[in-house]
């Protein structure tokens, strides 16, 4: 073979080998229905994100027409931080104007893939946060009722033949419905596939202290044993009358073991070795004691909701300074996985996504900054972002999708998340749509 | 005077004929008993708050204060699996001051009035012959099972769940 020749060949098949090529199907990489991934872990990122603060780095430019631009989500994204009139941080010679340094060394838009502009057709938190969980919107479903449609958390565990004990959903508190979320009303799933859900500021904070931490841990055999037994009985003759209750099935063993969990975190609680970030407290904290589920039950999936953000109604300072220590809580929950828990450790894949957008119009309240602040309701609620990085997931692509141009909507999420742990073939057609994010890269 | 014998001998042949053949009602002389069972009326589940306030006057025989009830409903909801957290409160309960329990061996010297009890407390209403003889033998057969147990295991079964 001749020199030339060689060179071209060495070429051609090298590019044959690492260029990603169109699949019939529309489909950059094939799905193989092979799990990506072993464990995912979903962050409902934040509660109602504007895209000019967050992805756009607009900082208080559009906000605020405050000319200072950049990034303020560096565990996240890509970019130079703000330079000028610095509020976000944690207090310093004056309030906010301590950016918290960065966690992560590389950003998880460079460790996979950036959605730049995705869309949410819901503008309302729990709307938004029901079609994150179950790939449907459900205009008709209101506050205080369980979803019609299932959840991802009963996808999994019925078609993954997950126990309860390794799927967990964490709320970073009891308001809004979100505890109802667990699991739906579907006739096909339901209950018995829910997912075990935790507001562990209120477990572990003052109510749980005063109300959880002195619990027994009775013995396994000589006194739960026979306490099931009564119960158990009592309970067949209950159910002659053809009622029962709905229980995500948590085996006598795994509700021991979660016992226990709650006996140790009442105890790292009280000596302050909770996983927590860096910079912690609020919704942070909610962030810690996820990093301490997902050490104990390394879960196929878990589920961890964060919504301080919210308070951009009323307050865009804090919204700013929110925004930041979310994303710092994010960094040091993918740090932590990486680092403190070997069995996830490379074999963990991580989604973002708000559940909405916030509006381009501000309301009429300012702060003491004099901050506009932002509801949620007009065009801009429509425009969100997600992130996903982990194995399997590509990591050397550009962004997608620009505001002319969204590519990928909330539906996708649950697809997304069923296609990593391998069973989205398997999924019953209940949701709105069978593309995952990776059907549209 | 023919006339008024005539019709006062009609009325009479009338009601002799009605009032004598009135059929008498059975007697099969056996006990009357209900047909229903005994937990069929309780179609309501309780609410956290309901259940907490109820479980708390049956195990401290006197009502919860208004504050706790918000704490522990917090707490409740704060956890997914409702057993589990159930269970978690009822033996925090168990390990305070002012719990009314009979002592095992009370309970023990009379099994009977013990379930019987445990019965009214707790489910509102009486016990089956079933029921007590599944008692009865189970506490026979399981010498260390206590008062506490028996009322935890009542207090996170299904049927005290409604009403």
């Amino acid at each position: 073979m001749k020199r030339r020749k060689f060179i071209k060949n060495s070429i051609l098949g090298s590019t044959a080998i690492t260029m990603p090529f169109i699949l019939p199907s529309g489909r950059l990489f094939a799905s193989t229905g092979s799990a990506m991934a072993d464990h995912v872990v979903f962050v409902a990122f934040a509660g109602g994100v504007r895209q000019q603060e967050s992805v756009l780095q607009r900082y208080l430019y559009d906000s605020q027409d405050y000319p200072s631009e950049g990034n303020i989500l560096y565990n996240l994204l890509d970019g130079a931080p703000p330079t000028e009139k610095i509020v976000y941080g944690t207090d310093g010679v004056v309030d906010g104007d301590t950016p918290i340094p960065s966690i992560l060394n590389q950003s998880l838009e460079s460790q996979g893939v950036l959605f730049k502009e995705m869309v949410s057709s819901h503008a309302g938190h729990y709307g938004g946060l029901n079609t994150l969980l179950t790939g449907n919107y459900q205009y008709t479903q209101g506050l205080k009722s369980k979803s019609q449609m299932p959840t991802i958390f009963e996808y999994v565990r019925r078609h993954l033949g997950v126990p309860a004990s390794k799927v967990w959903y964490i709320g970073n508190g009891i308001g809004n419905s979100i505890p109802l979320l667990d699991y739906s009303i579907h006739p096909d799933y339901g209950s018995q596939y829910g997912a075990n859900f935790l507001a562990p500021t209120i477990t572990f904070g003052n109510d749980g202290f005063n109300h959880l931490k002195n619990a027994k841990v009775y013995h396994p055999e000589d006194e739960l044993a026979p306490m099931y037994k009564m119960k158990y009985f009592l309970d067949n003759v209950w159910y002659s009358q053809g009622r029962s209750l709905p229980n995500i099935g948590n085996t006598e063993e795994e509700k021991f073991e979660i016992k226990e969990f709650f006996k140790e975190m009442f105890e790292k609680t009280q000596q302050g070795v909770i996983a927590h970030p860096p910079v912690n407290g609020g919704e942070l904290d909610a962030i810690g004691y996820a990093c301490e589920v997902l050490k104990r039950f390394k879960p196929t999936l878990s589920v961890i909701y964060l919504s301080s953000v919210d308070v951009c109604h009323s307050n865009f300072t804090s919204y700013l300074r929110n925004l930041h220590r979310a994303d710092h809580g994010v960094g040091h929950l993918w740090d932590f996985i990486q680092n403190q828990i070997p069995e996830m450790s490379g074999k963990t894949a991580i989604i973002l996504a708000p559940e909405q957008g916030r509006n381009l119009e501000s309301n009429n309240i300012v702060d003491a900054n004099g901050f506009k602040a932002y509801d949620h309701s007009d065009q801009n609620t429509r425009r969100v972002f997600g992130i996903m990085a982990g194995p399997g997931i590509p990591s050397s692509l550009p962004s997608i999708g620009n505001e002319q141009n969204p590519v990928g909507d909330l539906l996708n999420i649950t697809p997304t998340i069923a296609e990593i742990l391998g069973f989205k073939e398997q999924l019953p057609g209940l949701t709105a749509t069978n593309q995952s994010l990776f059907d549209l890269i | 005077m023919h006339i008024f014998n005539k019709y006062f001998l009609s009325f009479l042949i009338f009601i002799i004929l009605f009032s004598s053949c009135k059929k008498d009602d059975p007697v099969y002389s056996i006990n009357q008993i209900q047909a229903n069972a005994y937990n069929a009326n309780k179609t309501k589940l309780k609410s956290p708050s309901q259940f907490i306030s109820i479980l708390y006057a049956n195990l401290f025989q006197k009502a919860l204060s208004a504050n706790e009830l918000v704490e522990i409903t917090r707490c409740i909801e704060s956890v997914g699996d409702k057993e589990l957290v159930h269970e978690v409160i009822i033996s925090n309960f168990m390990s305070r001051n002012g719990v009314t329990l009979p002592s095992d061996s009370l309970m023990r010297a009379d099994l009977e009035g013990f379930i019987e009890e445990t019965y009214r407390r707790f489910y509102v209403r009486d016990i089956t012959a079933a029921e007590r003889e599944f008692f009865v033998n189970f506490f026979n057969a399981n010498p260390d099972v206590s008062a506490e147990m028996v009322y935890t295991a009542f207090s996170l079964s299904n049927e005290y769940q409604f009403y």
